[in-house]
């Protein structure tokens, strides 16, 4: 099947995923202006940031001559779950003749996944599946590894330098046809990284900032405005409250996650149930960080996300009581980089101002 | 002993239940207090409290309970609406509701009392949605019991109504449990038939009566203030008004079947299934999706809607409702549907 699918966080390792299962798979385009402008003019007024954003996607794939599109669907109670049965009927109503495929979990309806495994499964045998998956979440996790460690350096380095290893690294992974080179090429590109630990400063004079927040923002740069970079430009250090493997260790493998739901459970100090998207495990995500001993928390969400409103409802409730200071920023089409860098900027000057007054 | 004061806001999903709970808390011989007609007022309080990009119904919630903290009552009772039918569960906000009021209200004195509601069915009279009720209370197991099997009786006949074509409006204003039973006994056994089903009502200037179903969540349709009385001009201008509210259950099921998935939120699903009814119903002239600024659930259907309706003859119109929207622009945009809907009936 010649099939693409939404853009977000490590393209490749979807790509890789459909390659090795023998597909024809065209690279979704990265989203820019023009895409994020096409997808909120064909999109409801009041879609989340990231609906808009797939539907540029789409649109612009049109003329791809595309089989299908696949995406992940979900059971709620977050918008995203419903992207893609709304993205068709947007789709089909504009003239275009494409399938889209939500994966949806076996416990909804499982005939429909059972069908929709069959159609991407293809020829290729459960065995051969099952060493796929394999690969591809060992890529996942080798790639997370690496970027955490981008992330840490950047903050005490030249940007450039480490970047341009980071994308080395990157298109190196793109090459992979099985474990053994994904670890060569993790241990080969930790090691160069390393030689740049020098530069780290005492544990007190390290600053951390943790992002929280919806996943599709946190997770995809070109939308984010480049938040992490941007923070580690400051001498900041950066970690995400999620990473790519961390979803595929939730959904995909079962009691695999259980670290996981340790950190998620202390966000019921806040959120009392589970409210959809990652409102609750945001603020287990949150105290999580403040135990680590980090200095703020970035939170990031697209304008009128309905999980996350609540989670920024009771954010100042949780910033008092911990003491740690949150910034929340809400991502649309009318975020602009120059505001993004500004509050980023004023956050981060206000953290170690209050640090130094501390010391004095 | 001074009967206890138990704080209803009068927003969401009261419109819905305030039946049930009025005769509830009789029941338990506790004293309701339901917070004032939203106003002006009220709604800017609302909106100074919370988060400037949440919908305008979770504004006008907050602004209720700040009212509800004023007037001096001993509880304020906010259930967490977390699902009305198997597997499928409410708005995220609905769901996160009492903590976004703990959390963000930090003046709020009065104890909340928060209970879970997950019911089978729009019956949510089980002892296990109430266990937070009777404790805070100290109410004994067996007497509340016997409390929410009458309650749920009495809403069931106020249900019944509804779906026999009675409009919220005709019972929201009442605040009293003994002038509420009295209304749905008259109604019970009264000869004439509700609005919407009244063939013989009269449009001014002789033009002709047309029927148009408003399709949006109770908390939106049947707050006058909100909506800016967006019913009664239409019953002025000659409109015979139908919601969701009257369509049977089955017809509403029926329709959902179209869908490869149901949506994941309970109101929504209905809205949907009505609004398909009524695309189709050749009763109907128009139908109007009255939504609220912000949203979320909305903006899906919405989408879905106005795919749908290009497919049927029915005319169809959003309109959106926020804290400020200002009169005429309402009244523009409906008598300029209303025109076009007796343009169509005239050259058929």
């Amino acid at each position: 099947m010649r099939l693409s699918f939404p853009y977000m966080g490590p393209t490749i390792v979807y790509k890789k995923l459909f390659e090795l299962l023998g597909h024809d798979v065209v690279m979704p385009p990265k989203p820019n202006k023009e895409i994020i402008d096409l997808g909120v003019k064909y999109s409801p007024e009041f879609a989340c940031f990231p609906f808009k954003v797939i539907t540029g996607i789409y649109l612009k794939l049109m003329n791809k001559d595309l089989d299908a599109l696949v995406t992940s669907g979900g059971h709620g109670p977050c918008r995203a779950g419903y992207y893609g049965e709304v993205h068709k009927k947007i789709l089909e109503d504009l003239g275009h003749d494409v399938e889209i495929i939500v994966i949806d979990s076996p416990h909804d309806d499982y005939k429909y996944f059972y069908d929709v495994i069959k159609k991407l499964k293809g020829d290729s045998s459960w065995i051969k599946v099952a060493q796929v998956i394999k690969t591809v979440y060992e890529l996942t996790r080798a790639m997370d590894e690496v970027e955490k460690q981008v992330e840490t350096l950047r903050a005490y380095n030249d940007n450039g330098t480490i970047n341009k290893l980071w994308m080395k690294a990157q298109e190196e992974f793109y090459q992979i046809k099985n474990t053994s080179d994904i670890k060569r090429i993790e241990d080969k590109y930790i090691n160069k990284l390393n030689k740049f630990e020098n530069f780290i400063p005492s544990e007190d004079e390290r600053y951390r900032i943790g992002i929280i927040g919806e996943i599709y923002v946190v997770l995809e740069e070109s939308i984010n405005n480049q938040i992490e970079e941007k923070v580690n430009r400051f001498g900041f250090e950066v970690e995400r409250s999620q990473y790519l493997t961390d979803w595929i260790r939730e959904n995909a493998f079962p009691f695999t996650g259980k670290d996981l739901e340790e950190i998620e459970k202390k966000g019921e100090e806040f959120i009392k149930i589970e409210i959809g998207g990652h409102a609750q495990s945001n603020l287990g995500h949150a105290v999580d960080f403040k135990e680590k001993g980090f200095d703020g928390i970035i939170h990031l969400k697209p304008f009128g996300c309905l999980p996350e409103l609540v989670s920024q409802s009771v954010m100042d409730d949780f910033s008092e009581k911990y003491e740690i200071p949150v910034l929340t920023i809400s991502i649309d089409e009318q975020t602009a980089d120059a505001n993004v860098l500004t509050r980023v900027e004023a956050f981060l000057d206000m953290i170690k101002e209050k640090d130094l007054r501390e010391v004095m | 002993m001074r009967k206890r004061k138990i704080g209803i806001p009068r927003a969401l999903l009261y419109y819905y239940y305030f039946p049930f709970w009025l005769k509830l808390f009789s029941e338990l011989n506790l004293e309701p207090v339901i917070s004032d007609n939203t106003s002006r007022r009220l709604l800017d309080k609302g909106v100074k409290k919370s988060l400037s990009e949440i919908c305008v119904p979770i504004k006008v919630m907050i602004g209720h309970v700040l009212n509800l903290n004023q007037k001096d009552v001993d509880y304020i009772f906010l259930p967490r609406f977390r699902s009305l039918r198997k597997d499928v569960v409410l708005c995220p906000k609905f769901l996160g509701l009492p903590d976004m009021v703990r959390h963000s209200l930090p003046g709020l004195k009065t104890e909340i009392i928060a209970d879970q509601i997950e019911s089978q069915s729009d019956d949510i009279s089980q002892y296990s949605n109430h266990q937070k009720l009777a404790e805070v209370l100290e109410i004994s197991k067996k007497k509340i019991i016997i409390a929410l099997k009458k309650a749920s009786d009495f809403w069931q006949r106020y249900r019944e109504l509804l779906f026999e074509g009675y409009l919220i409006d005709d019972f929201a204003e009442i605040e009293d449990l003994e002038v509420l039973e009295k209304v749905i006994t008259k109604f019970e056994n009264d000869s004439k038939p509700p609005q919407s089903r009244d063939q013989d009502i009269e449009a001014p200037a002789n033009e002709e009566v047309v029927d148009i179903a408003v399709i949006g969540y109770f908390y939106n349709v049947f707050d006058q203030y909100l909506n800016m009385d967006i019913i009664n001009k239409l019953k002025e201008m000659g409109v015979r008004v139908h919601t969701f509210s009257m369509v049977p259950e089955e017809i509403i099921e029926e329709e959902l079947e179209q869908l490869r998935k149901p949506m994941f939120w309970e109101f929504t699903n209905k809205l949907y299934g009505a609004a398909e009814h009524y695309f189709k119903n050749d009763q109907i002239d128009g139908v109007i999706h009255l939504t609220a600024f912000g949203c979320g659930p909305d903006s899906m259907l919405g989408q879905i809607l106005e795919v749908d309706a290009k497919d049927y003859k029915n005319a169809f119109m959003t309109l959106r409702i926020d804290e400020q929207t200002g009169e005429s622009h309402i009244i523009t945009r409906i008598e300029a549907f209303i025109d076009l809907l007796r343009l169509k009936k005239e050259n058929n």
